[in-house]
């Protein structure tokens, strides 16, 4: 059928609860490496590079303080990139999970929803306990400046989870088009480390030529970044521009998975 | 299992109408035009060879596969337009195994039921009241992966029934089963149609028809080539009964003349000579007679699989 259809959210949520039940077995041992590796970032960057920049800080932040918020923000793309990809990939063409639910009264764009739901929820988890962990960090050496300074730092789980939402439509539209998964290794190369670089994470990129500045305005975690760091060190108006290019992008992309995964599932 | 409630007697009640449905992948005409209506509280199953179009058709009932035209009725509801409607209804037995490795025995039961939005306790006591049915209650927290493939085709049919389903939609339930499991999932689906369970199958099995079916019908190419009880399909298409003769290909080939003017139909395979009537005597006698020497003789009853390869002929289908 032609029509792009509405997701149910009632079957979004039945799909939501089934990956959840699934995390609830194994979620510390899933939580684990997704914590450290931003650690890792944040010592061998924050405090092993940062110890050269010394020197005036960037904007003001120590580098650690600058470094350490996006992070948040790159941390929710990883966690709901591998969640879109290789995990929905799974679920779809290996375990065959979808073809067991799309006879059931869950249907096809109720379980894209779903995924996206669980996805943003996941790096919204994740998130958090990386926020906890450097929240901690910054009061247990002051010296070096409080990572998170801010109460309105309360508001990035939210955020987390708009932010994974964003990143898991862009990782399903991959996934809905892709036959093996072998070609993930495309995805991330091309797309996601370069946003994982270059999204204002380790540096300004507003200091850069044109059309650096302007190329990394389109793309999505550059926004993502904004809002994280301006909210762990106290936010300006600005953060409404990029939260609102957030819901415009995700908004404007979220059908096309889910007819494309439908397509996949009946035929 | 004992859901408490007496079925209603349904005789006669149309469960399912299909009306000229059409399937077509691009160029590939998968099923061309179909007509069939399935009772409340019959079995009835598809039979034929591989590609014949039972899978395609199975697909449109529970949804997986739309239909290009036509029409498709479940419950008196239209398949396409009340899609979440008709899938509550419906329980299905996938012919490819899909599990959900992710979880154990029983959470496959109780997650499952909350597609349907069934209330927890409900769905925990009928998972309990299925694990016990296909008698694996004490595998409960297993993993799925840890089952035979007899057990997790039994697993399957629980899942399919835990909507407490109308119609209960069978893809190839015995396909890759050893002959014990087989018989076991004979035995539970026989159990669900005494219970009064609307019941339709595929298969490419003989004696599964025969054991399983109310009535079936048999597919080629896309279309129905005969629908009718098992019974009804041996007599429209075969004789009663049927003499084997085993010999050496040269004897045979004379014996078949000798028997022509007695036989209603004479077919040779290989070393056996097949010969259908329903006066085995006078062939039996015909054949003593011409002194033709033969090996061995065999008298059988006609079964499907004589109508089922008389219909869709002997030659190999992919």
């Amino acid at each position: 059928m032609g029509t792009v259809r509405i997701p149910s959210p009632r079957g979004a949520f039945r799909v939501w609860q089934r990956n959840a039940t699934v995390f609830r077995k194994f979620w510390k041992t899933i939580m684990l490496p997704n914590l450290f590796e931003p650690l890792l970032y944040l010592a061998a960057l924050g405090l092993g590079l940062g110890a050269f920049i010394r020197e005036g800080g960037i904007n003001g932040l120590t580098y650690t303080q600058y470094v350490a918020p996006g992070l948040l923000a790159s941390n929710a793309m990883f966690a709901a990139s591998f969640e879109s990809t290789f995990n929905t990939f799974v679920r779809l063409k290996i375990e065959r999970i979808y073809d067991a639910i799309v006879t059931t009264p869950v249907n096809a764009e109720d379980i894209v929803a779903g995924e996206y739901l669980w996805a943003g929820t996941r790096a919204a988890l994740y998130g958090t306990g990386f926020l906890a962990v450097i929240t901690a960090l910054g009061f247990a050496f002051p010296s070096e400046g409080l990572l998170v300074s801010s109460p309105w730092a309360l508001l990035i789980p939210p955020v987390l989870l708009l932010v994974g939402i964003m990143f898991s439509v862009m990782g399903t539209l991959f996934t809905s088009l892709i036959p093996s998964i072998d070609l993930y290794a495309y995805y991330f190369t091309l797309v996601v480390t370069p946003l994982f670089l270059f999204s204002g994470i380790f540096f300004p990129v507003e200091g850069f030529p044109a059309p650096v500045p302007q190329i990394a305005w389109f793309t999505p975690l550059y926004h993502a970044v904004n809002v994280c760091r301006a909210l762990a060190t106290g936010p300006s108006l600005g953060v409404l521009a990029d939260l609102a290019w957030i819901f415009i992008f995700t908004g404007a992309l979220a059908l096309l998975p889910i007819h494309l995964m439908r397509k996949r599932l009946i035929s | 299992m004992n859901k408490g409630t007496e079925k209603k007697p349904g005789a006669g009640e149309i469960t399912l109408t299909a009306k000229g449905l059409w399937k077509t992948y691009g160029d590939f005409e998968a099923v061309k035009g179909v007509d069939f209506e399935v009772y409340r509280g019959e079995c009835f199953g598809f039979l034929g060879p591989n590609g014949a179009g039972k899978t395609t058709t199975m697909k449109m009932i529970y949804g997986a596969a739309v239909p290009t035209t036509g029409e498709l009725k479940v419950a008196g509801l239209d398949a396409r337009r009340a899609e979440r409607d008709v899938k509550r209804r419906i329980g299905v037995v996938p012919q490819e195994n899909n599990l959900d490795e992710d979880l154990k025995v029983e959470e496959n039961l109780l997650v499952y039921g909350r597609y349907f939005d069934l209330p927890r306790k409900v769905v925990r006591q009928r998972a309990a009241e299925l694990l016990e049915f296909i008698q694996l209650s004490e595998r409960a927290d297993a993993r799925v992966e840890q089952l035979s493939g007899g057990m997790k085709r039994r697993l399957l049919i629980a899942r399919a029934l835990v909507n407490d389903p109308d119609l209960v939609v069978l893809d190839e339930p015995t396909t890759g089963l050893d002959p014990q499991a087989r018989h076991l999932v004979w035995n539970k689906l026989r159990q669900l149609a005494s219970e009064g369970k609307t019941l339709i199958l595929t298969t490419h099995y003989m004696d599964e028809a025969a054991q399983l079916c109310d009535r079936l019908c048999i597919m080629e190419s896309g279309r129905i080539i005969s629908e009718g009880t098992p019974r009804d399909l041996i007599e429209k298409h075969v004789s009663p009964e049927v003499l084997e003769f085993r010999a050496s290909p040269d004897i045979l080939g004379q014996l078949a003349t000798v028997v022509e003017d007695v036989a209603d139909a004479v077919e040779r395979i290989g070393e056996v000579l097949l010969v259908y009537t329903s006066d085995s005597d006078s062939v039996a006698h015909k054949a003593k007679e011409s002194g033709i020497l033969v090996e061995n003789t065999l008298y059988r009853q006609a079964t499907l699989e004589d109508v089922f390869l008389k219909l869709t002929g002997r030659k190999l289908v992919d």
